[in-house]
Formats: structure tokens, sequence, C-alpha cells
């Protein structure tokens, strides 16, 4: 979500509620001459409210499973999310006095701390990353579709290479092309015929096979476009347009290796996130039981 | 020139002394002697032309003379085959081949171009002449024969074969010099041509030219019920009297008799087919099966947690707007079925399936032998020939007046009140009028002097205006045109073009008038949709106007009414749209994360409203519309099909599957379990003040928008394009 003048409510209100807490807790700090306590009325309604904003940070989760349900609209649970989220932290922080306490308040202090963390990276990843993936991937892709588009490229470029060699068998693959593949085929000199062969297989094919990571020659722009124009010199004019077609299919490759990191990126950090919260709420409610009953 | 007294000429063939009757080509007294002259354009039942000069031959005179119109005189000595006339033949064979693409369809398919046969006997590989192209290419407008004019060698034989064999001219020579060629009419494309396919110019064509599209047809199927019928008896039929017996010859197997027994279903609605049906002896029973309800989505919306969900609604239950008045179901046969009860007998003398044969659109109904049944089965090229035989179209027009004229004219919501004895008088004067794909029916500007309602297929409304033409309609079958023009007294005021093989009942002036002066209720209705309609098309107008164009254009966008962008600085692509969308229509997502971008808008695949609505091009049962609103609204008779899907240029029409209980075809009265398919689209989820997709996005980036003042905003000079709402 991006963090924009439309948010502006929710700082102002943010601002409002942390400056009143902060003043009651300066107030609550100075007026009590063992210093302020979790156990005290003041402390445990830090405990309480910090408590409840974690809470309905986490409903989050509980509301995206219901998207239809009129539970409110889901940009105002993201907004409440974020901002009664974070302020979860110092409402904790009051709570506990800014003291970790024992080894499970410790683990909590911990944990909220790298759930606030890890979000507000979210938040930021979340702001800039759509831009960039907006002007970096001009033809985005369904995410869970990359793999079936990937198949379709290889089967395009088997088809390619069977109709430029005159090979029957120059691809693996049995799927079919994608779109029905004119190229002429052309009588090459076997030296010719041999490093065409040779790059397609060695180098082209496990790179559209997703192999060899970003320090393929094939998965930087350049390096490619160097490699292509050298083909083109062993090989006959005729061959050309079918060398643009496989150099369009590698730069594709390239789009879609772009998309999925950006993708990682967007939603990486969730995996951090999200099991550190709920963490953070179970043993939340662990140490609100222990707390009461003992 | 003398003959003797016998009238016999004499004169000496390649030494020979010959006598032969006076006035005979020399081509036939050589070829009387068994003295063959190659020739092209010349054959025995058509007079003799010399224009491919294949047959020259040397008689001593200054320049050789071509045989076949050169007249025998006494005495003369003729070489047919000397050095020097071999090489001028030779030569004019590398003339003629150079114009002439090598391998032809002819030769392609059957190996016998006569052109090419004589190159390949001279060992004429590469002409040394440079080619000239016609510039006309192809012509694959007629469904029985196929036009190659760059195959074409101006021989003539065709354009005497129509005329002198035929009687029927519709060939004949156009343009002079090198832009010479054959023409049909004047000058049409071969199926919109008055030609009625008889065959005879692609017997006489020598080349690949003209030649049976059953090249690329493959013929009706075999075995024990698919009877090939000699083409001696179907010329007995009373409508294949007047059917070239050449042409049916030539499409042997692309007609065929089939035999039903009681029960049997001849076709099955939502079927992609090829054929049509004739019906010569039995009843048959047409229905559709597919539950006469809609797709409806519904919710619990007041309770906290309510939920949508979809199913099927009849009217009944679900009255939407504009369903008031009584419906008849067009389909693709000569009745139309009506909502209640959508069952209709047709008759021996029926013919069903013409919309699908011609067109290729999806069966409409499922037909079932109601007795034993015979009918013939036809393809494309051979219904054609049909409705192009005089014969058969009196048959035709005669029970569409006596028997589907009432109930088509009924089923039109503003002639229902039309009296027995009114459209009595109407069934002689009506006319039923064919149209090919892109013919016109009636232009913009010209004296209106007809309706017309649409018996078969589909027509385009397009008016001009400064800037283009915009596409203002399509209307089916029982839809209506031209009243607009008869109500003013004025010129018409749309351009109304057949969009594919289309059929009106042609209704003149002097009846529509009568017809308004009779019943004035009529012209008050009409008058109304005329009115509605005009004031539709100046909403239309004013989006032109006031709408920026550019990529907005490009992209289509200004055809929507309604659109969801994702704003892509702000998605995630977390999906959660595409989630909701499914959540709140049974599983069935009526929304695709992918689409145009316009700016850094992704237009996302959901239905648009567009103003030029493909999706309802050849819906074979008229089911899916729009409201004057420009909803579109899918009808309760959809049949499931899936056309309206393909035909929709942004995927958005999407398929549903139900289980519903139907009629079991094969155990009449009894029910079965089946899964049958309605057609929907997004509905806004009206049920809501907010879409399911924009409720559920967390990022704020997915909107409803109108485009028109989203991007006439968005475009303005100086507009902030980062974040438009």
């Amino acid at each position: 979500m991006r963090i924009d003048r439309t948010h502006q409510k929710w700082l102002v209100a943010s601002l409002i509620i942390l400056g009143l807490a902060s003043a009651i807790y300066v107030f609550y700090a100075a007026r009590s001459p063992a210093g302020p306590s979790g156990g005290s009325a003041v402390g445990l309604t830090f405990g309480m409210v910090g408590s409840a904003f974690m809470v309905f940070a986490g409903l989050l989760a509980a509301r995206k499973k219901l998207p239809v349900v009129r539970l409110g609209r889901a940009q105002s649970w993201m907004r409440g999310h974020l901002w009664l989220g974070l302020l979860s932290l110092p409402m904790i922080l009051f709570h506990g006095g800014f003291r970790f306490g024992g080894p499970l308040t410790s683990v909590l202090m911990i944990l909220l701390i790298m759930v606030v963390v890890s979000g507000l990276f979210g938040a930021a990843l979340q702001h800039y990353m759509p831009n960039v993936m907006t002007a970096e991937v001009q033809k985005e892709t369904i995410f869970e579709q990359i793999d079936h588009v990937r198949a379709g490229m290889i089967a395009d470029a088997d088809a390619l290479m069977a109709a430029t060699t005159g090979a029957s068998d120059a691809g693996a693959t049995k799927q079919a092309a994608r779109a029905p593949i004119a190229v002429q085929t052309v009588a090459l000199t076997p030296g010719a015929a041999l490093a065409l062969s040779n790059f397609y297989v060695r180098e082209m094919r496990p790179f559209l096979q997703n192999d060899g990571g970003e320090r393929h020659p094939l998965a930087d722009t350049s390096s490619a476009r160097a490699i292509f124009v050298e083909l083109r010199t062993l090989l006959p004019g005729e061959t050309h347009d079918a060398m643009k077609s496989l150099e369009d299919i590698c730069e594709e490759e390239r789009r879609l290796r772009r998309q999925t990191r950006l993708h990682h990126w967007l939603h990486g950090w969730l995996m951090l996130h999200i099991p550190l919260s709920f963490a953070l709420l179970l043993l939340g409610c662990v140490h609100a039981f222990m707390a009461l009953r003992y | 020139m003398s003959a003797s007294a016998s009238g016999l000429v004499e004169l000496t063939i390649d030494g020979n002394k010959v006598s032969v009757a006076a006035g005979t080509s020399v081509f036939d007294a050589a070829r009387m002697q068994g003295i063959p002259i190659p020739t092209l354009c010349h054959q025995q039942n058509e007079t003799p032309v010399g224009v491919c000069r294949i047959c020259v031959v040397d008689v001593g005179a200054r320049v050789f003379t071509a045989s076949c119109v050169r007249p025998v005189e006494a005495g003369m000595v003729v070489n047919t085959n000397s050095e020097k006339v071999q090489r001028a033949r030779r030569t004019l064979v590398e003339l003629l081949m150079a114009d002439h693409p090598s391998p032809c369809t002819r030769e392609q398919h059957s190996g016998d171009c006569e052109l090419e046969a004589m190159a390949h006997r001279d060992n004429i590989t590469r002409p040394r002449f440079a080619p000239h192209s016609t510039g006309r290419a192809k012509d694959s407008s007629s469904p029985s024969i196929a036009v190659d004019f760059d195959s074409c060698i101006l021989c003539d034989r065709c354009v005497r074969g129509c005329g002198e064999i035929r009687d029927h001219f519709v060939l004949a020579r156009m343009g002079k010099g090198t832009a010479a060629g054959i023409a049909f009419d004047d000058q049409r494309a071969m199926g919109e041509s008055s030609c009625v396919s008889c065959g005879e110019c692609m017997v006489s064509c020598p080349t690949g030219a003209l030649t049976n599209k059953v090249f690329t047809h493959t013929a009706l199927g075999a075995g024990p019920t698919f009877e090939n019928v000699p083409v001696e008896e179907l010329q007995q039929l009373p409508f294949f009297k007047g059917v070239s017996g050449t042409f049916l010859s030539l499409n042997r197997g692309a007609v065929v008799r089939r035999q039903f027994r009681r029960g049997e279903i001849i076709c099955r609605e939502g079927e992609y087919g090829s054929t049509a049906f004739y019906i010569l002896e039995g009843k048959a029973r047409v229905s559709i099966s597919n539950p006469m309800a809609h797709v409806k989505t519904k919710g619990v919306v007041k309770k906290f947690l309510g939920k949508l969900s979809s199913k099927l609604a009849q009217r009944q239950q679900d009255q939407r707007d504009e369903e008031t008045y009584k419906r008849w179901i067009p389909i693709d046969a000569p009745v139309d079925l009506e909502y209640d009860s959508p069952v209709a007998e047709l008759n021996a003398g029926d013919l069903f399936g013409e919309m699908t044969c011609m067109s290729l659109y999806p069966r409409s109904a499922t037909v079932r032998a109601e007795t034993d049944c015979t009918m013939l089965e036809m393809l494309r090229n051979v219904l054609d020939i049909m409705q192009r035989n005089k014969n058969f179209r009196a048959q035709l027009e005669k029970s569409y007046r006596q028997r589907a004229l009432d109930s088509h004219l009924r089923a039109v919501p503003v002639f229902a009140e039309l009296t027995d004895e009114f459209i009595s008088s109407l069934r002689e004067s009506v006319e039923l009028v064919r149209y090919s794909p892109g013919q016109v029916i009636c232009r913009q500007g010209e004296p209106a002097d007809s309706f017309y309602l649409i018996r078969i297929g589909f027509v385009k409304v397009t008016q001009l205006h400064m800037g283009g033409e915009m596409v203002m309609a399509y209307l089916s079958r029982s839809e209506y045109f031209g009243e607009t023009g008869l109500l003013r007294e004025d010129v018409r005021t749309a351009t109304c073009t057949a969009l594919d093989h289309v059929e009106v009942v042609r209704i003149g002036a002097n009846d529509f008038k009568r017809m308004l002066a009779e019943f004035p209720q009529v012209r008050e209705k009409l008058e109304a949709v005329e009115q509605e309609r005009m004031e539709m098309n100046r909403a239309r107008l004013a989006v032109l106007q006031n709408v920026p164009l550019d990529d907005f254009l490009t992209q289509g966008l200004m055809e929507a009414q309604s659109l969801l962008l994702l704003d892509l600085t702000s998605c995630t692509r977390c999906d959660a749209c595409v989630r909701a969308c499914a959540d709140a229509h049974e599983g069935v997502t009526r929304l695709v994360r992918e689409g145009l971008r316009f700016d850094h808008y992704l237009v996302a695949t959901s239905c648009r409203q567009c103003l030029d609505p493909l999706c309802m091009v050849g819906c074979p049962v008229g089911s899916i519309r729009r409201r004057n609103s420009l909803e579109v609204i899918i009808e309760d008779w959809c049949i499931g099909c899936g056309l309206c899907a393909e035909n929709c240029p942004y995927g958005n029409i999407n398929i549903h599957p139900f289980n519903v209980m139907v009629e079991d075809l094969a155990s009449p009265g009894r029910k079965k379990a089946m899964v049958k398919q309605k057609a929907t689209s997004c509905d806004l989820c009206t049920e809501y003040a907010e879409p399911s997709c924009v409720y559920a996005c967390p990022h704020d980036a997915a909107h409803r928008v109108d485009p028109r003042k989203f991007f006439a905003e968005l475009l303005k000079p100086g507009a902030n394009t980062g974040k438009a709402r």
C-alpha cells in the first residue's frame, strides 16, 4: 500500500493517540515511586490497548480470508493494520516501562520489535516496489503462470531451431509452439550448423529452463546482445530473422526473471512477518494468562 | 475463297491433301485429319475467339494465323508443326507462364492445369519475361468456387461458358491492356454477384483461376447413415430442379440423404456444425433443453456475515428491467420458440441449420426426430447454390409466408398487435432478400423505401460522422431497421451492413405506411423506439466529441461504459481482487488481473460494457443483448455455447457450469442430472454498493470508474497522472 496523502487522517489520529499515551505515561511514571509497572492499573491499560492493537493488526489475515463479507473495506483494515500495528510498540513499551522483564516478556518484546521492523520494511517495499515493477516489467504475466509461459517459450524456441536447421528433433519438448513458426529452412554449412546447435543446446536452452541464475551470460542484456551479434556473423542472412526471434525469447526470459525477482521482494518479507506475528500473538496470550492468573 | 460445287474446299495440311466443308476452321480441318493443334482458349462447344494464339499455324501468309478462327481456303497450304511455328508457340507459352503462378491451385490439387502441362512439354521452367500481377489476387466470396485472378490467362472460356452455354451472362471481360481481367456482374465479388454457382466457368477454365472449393472442403461423413444420392436422383427432387448437374457432380458427397429413427437426436444445441438439414419426410421436434433461467448473484447483504452465491433464477423469481413483455426465442429454423414452452415442430419441406451452415455458428436448438425422418444434410456450397436456385427460393419463400411470417412479426414486441387480416395482406407483398457478408443493405443518405425485419444473420448499423464511422448497434434475428427514414419520410439515417450471411424480410414503403395508418399504436411504439435509439446515439456521439483520443482509442477504452482499473503503482499483485471475485461467484472469477496498460493503470479483464459489443455478434439464439442503460444482459434462453465468450475481444465473458435436472432426450418424460452452462459477465456486484473486487483490495489499487470522466480528467493538460481518483 502506498503511504501517501490519503493516510493523513490516520497519521494525525496516530500522533494524537501517541501524544496522549506519552503524556499519560510521563505523568504516571513521574507519580510512581517504584517506577512504572505492567501490573499497575495504568500499566495494565497500556498492555490491553497495545494487545488490542496487535490483535486488530493480526485480524487482517482473517479479514483477507473473507474478502466478500461486508466487514469494512479491506483498505481500511490495511490502514488500521499499519497504523495501529505501529502504535502497539509504544503502547507495549509504556506497558513494560521500557524494560524487557523476564524471559517470556523479553522474547515478547524482541518478537514485537522484529514484527514492527519487518512490517515497516514490508510497508516500505510495498510503497516503492510496485512502481519499480511497473517501470521495469512492461509486459507482466500472472505470477502463477510464469512456468507455463516459460514452457511455451521453450516450445517456440525448439520449433524455431527445428525450422531453421531442418532438424526433426532439435527440441526435446513435446509441448506445441504457442504460434505457428514460419521460418525458411536454410542449408547451413557444417561449421555454422554446429555453432548454432552448440549455442542452443549448451547456452540458450538451459537459460530458458531457468538454469544458471544471474551469472548466465544470457541473463545480462548486453552480453546476450554480443552473443547474438557474434552468432549472426557465423550464420547466413536467411537465418537472421530466426536469430532475432531467439533473441526476443531470451529477452522475454530475462523479463520473467526480473518479474520473479521483484515479486519475491514484494512478498518475501511476509515469510518472516507473518510467522513472527502469530508467534507474538500466541505468546502474548500466554503472557496475559500467566500475568492475570499468577 | 472459292469452293467446289459440292461445297467442299481442298487444302493441304502438313503435306496431306484434305477436303472439308467451306467455312470449316483450319483447326477443325486439322483435327478431322487427326492432326492435333495445341490450344488453350478454344473448346469445341464454344465460339472460337482466337485470343490465346497457341493454335497458330503457318499458312504461308506474312504472319502466322490462329487456326481456330481462320476458315479454310481452297488451295491453302498449312504447316502446323514447323520449327518456326513451334518456336512461336513456345514463346507464347512462356509469355503466359510469366504471369501464371506455378503451380496454380489446379496443378497442385489435380495436376491438370492445361497451361502448365504445355509448359512441361516444352521444358519451360523459368520464363524469360518479367511477371505481371493483376493486383486482384483471390476472391473466396463464393462458397463453392474459388477465384484466383493471377492464374487467369484471359482465354475467355469461362465467359463463353457462362453466356453461350448457360445463358447466365454473369461473367465478362473488364478493363483494357494489362489491366484486363474477368469480372462478375459489374465487378462484384463472386459471392455477391448474380452467379448461380452452376459450375460451368470452372469446368471451362483451363488453369487454376476458377476451381471447385471441394478441393479445400471435406465431404460429409461416410457410413450406413450417410447415403450418397446420385445426381440424377437429386435433380428429380423439386427443389433441386434447375441446379447444375455439373456442380452436383463436382460436389458429390457434399449432400447426403440421412434416415433418422423416431426419437433420434439430429443435432444438439450449442454444438458446432457446418451443415444444414432439409426435411424430405417426417416430423422433427425442435427445443431448447438448457434451463430457462439466468445467473443471479444473490446475497444476504444486510447480515454481518452475509455472502454472495450464484444461482439460476427464472424470470418469475427474478424479474429484471425490460423483461415485461413475452419474448420469442429466435432460433436457426423457420420457427421461433415461445419463452414459456420452447418447443416447436418442423415438417417436410422445412430447412433448418442455415446459420450454422453458412456462418458456422453453434446450433441454436436441439432437434429430435418426432417420427421416422428422411433428411438431406448438406454442406455450405450446396446450400449456397440452392439458395440461389429460383425453384428452391420460391418454395422457401412460400413456406416462410405461410408458416413463419406470422410468428416472426409477432415476435417483435411493437408488432404484437397486428391483426391476422393485416398479416395475411402482407403475405404476398413482403420479399425475402439475401445479403452476403459485408454487403450494404441500405446506405446513409439514400431515400428510405423499405422496412427490414431480420430473418437470419447479423446486421451492423453504422453512422458516418466527422472523424469516421461509428458502430451504433448490432441487430440479429427478429430485430428490425429502416423505420426511422420511413417515419420521417426522409433519407436513411444510418448505413446497415450484413455482418454474415443475412436474410431480411423486406416490407415496402407503401405497406409500411398502410400499417402505420391502420395501427396507430404500432406507430406510437415505433416512434418511441426511434426516439430511444436517437437519444442513445446522441449520448454516444457526445462521448466521441468529449473524450481525448490517442492511446485511449487505440486500447479500445473509449468503448467501455465502466472499467476496472488497477493502479499499478499501488498494486502489490496480491490477487485479493481476483479471489474476491471468485468468492462472490461460486468460485468462477469474472476478473483476471491481466490486460492492457494505460499510463500506470492496468485495465483488468472484466466486462467493459462496450459501446461496440462484439460479444453479441453470432449468438445463435439472440440471448445476449444490452439494456438501454448499455449494461449487457444475458437472457434466460442462453444455451451456454460459449460463442459470446469467444467473441469478446477482452475475454470478459465466462461460462459458468451449473448442475441441473433436465429432460432426458433419450427417454422422453424422464429427467436426469446434467451440467449445463450459462454465460456470465461482470455484474458489478449490483447487490452491493461497491464491487467485491474493489471492496477487497487492501492497497486501494482497484477502482471502478466511468472511463470517459476518468480519462478525460487524467488526460487534461497539466493533470496529475500520479494518482487520479
